[in-house]
């Protein structure tokens, strides 16, 4: 990992992280690859070891369907936190903006993992609640902030 | 019945000359009565039930794409600052995004 250790991985010991991380599978995506696809069945979540993931949601422009970037995430980072979260379906669709790798570690391994090792799954879970806290905390901030918008914009 | 006949053309002939007295009078009414004149043809809106439609400048897909990317990287930066410092300021701290300006 390029950023030291990864968010959902801190607190581990170098021992826990590096079975853990001994548990993933390396993926290489070329610039504008696809990770996941929304509504796509969650089975992994990802490490971003190296380049950028854009996670994307649809929109219509000008009466086209787009993919607009709602959050990007860089190495260090996990994506794709659904896998552990039911209904273990993406919410967002993933991809590459330019060549990135990222380790893949998949539900049934993890969990797998996490029942021998309790110690190692509570760190896990506490960084997710964490990750998963943190955007929530950000797109509560960034909807009161167009509500605030649309507020002002009825006044006028 | 000699009497009869003649009261019975007399009846006639004033009913015929009512009619024509009628027909002349309501034709001079006809011809001297002003045309209504023709209402210059307007050009009809095109939207019944809204004003007329304000030209707006068209912007292509990949400006406004850009635009929208750029508004939400920086909503998200604000957002982030809000969650460093939470306070009603920082909440409501205005961006250099297009889309509130």
């Amino acid at each position: 990992m390029s950023n030291g250790q990864p968010d959902l991985l801190k607190d581990l010991s170098t021992e826990e992280t590096a079975g853990l991380l001994a548990l993933g599978t390396r993926i290489s995506l070329q610039s504008g690859g696809e990770l996941f696809r929304l509504g796509s069945e969650a089975s992994s979540l990802y490490l971003i070891e190296r380049g950028r993931i854009a996670l994307t949601l649809p929109m219509q422009v000008l009466g086209r369907g787009e993919d607009i970037l709602v959050e990007e995430r860089l190495p260090g980072q996990t994506v794709g936190w659904s896998a552990l979260i039911p209904p273990h379906k993406f919410t967002l669709k993933a991809t590459a903006p330019l060549e990135t790798e990222v380790l893949a570690l998949s539900r049934m391994a993890l969990l797998e993992h996490f029942s021998a090792r309790p110690g190692v799954g509570y760190l896990v879970t506490r960084n997710l609640a964490s990750v998963i806290g943190h955007r929530l905390q950000v797109f509560q901030a960034m909807w009161l902030r167009e509500m605030q918008r649309v507020v002002e914009l009825r006044g006028r | 019945m000699a009497m009869f006949l003649m009261v019975l053309c007399m009846s006639l002939l004033a009913l015929a000359v009512t009619f024509v007295a009628f027909a002349g009078a309501t034709r001079a009414q006809a011809e001297s009565a002003p045309q209504p004149k023709l209402k210059p043809e307007r050009a009809l809106p095109q939207h019944f039930f809204a004003d007329a439609p304000v030209d707006r400048p068209t912007v292509p897909p990949s400006v406004l794409l850009a635009q929208i990317e750029q508004h939400i990287r920086l909503e998200q930066a604000a957002a982030e600052s809000f969650i460093e410092r939470p306070t009603p300021a920082s909440l409501h701290g205005r961006t250099t995004s297009p889309f509130v300006h």
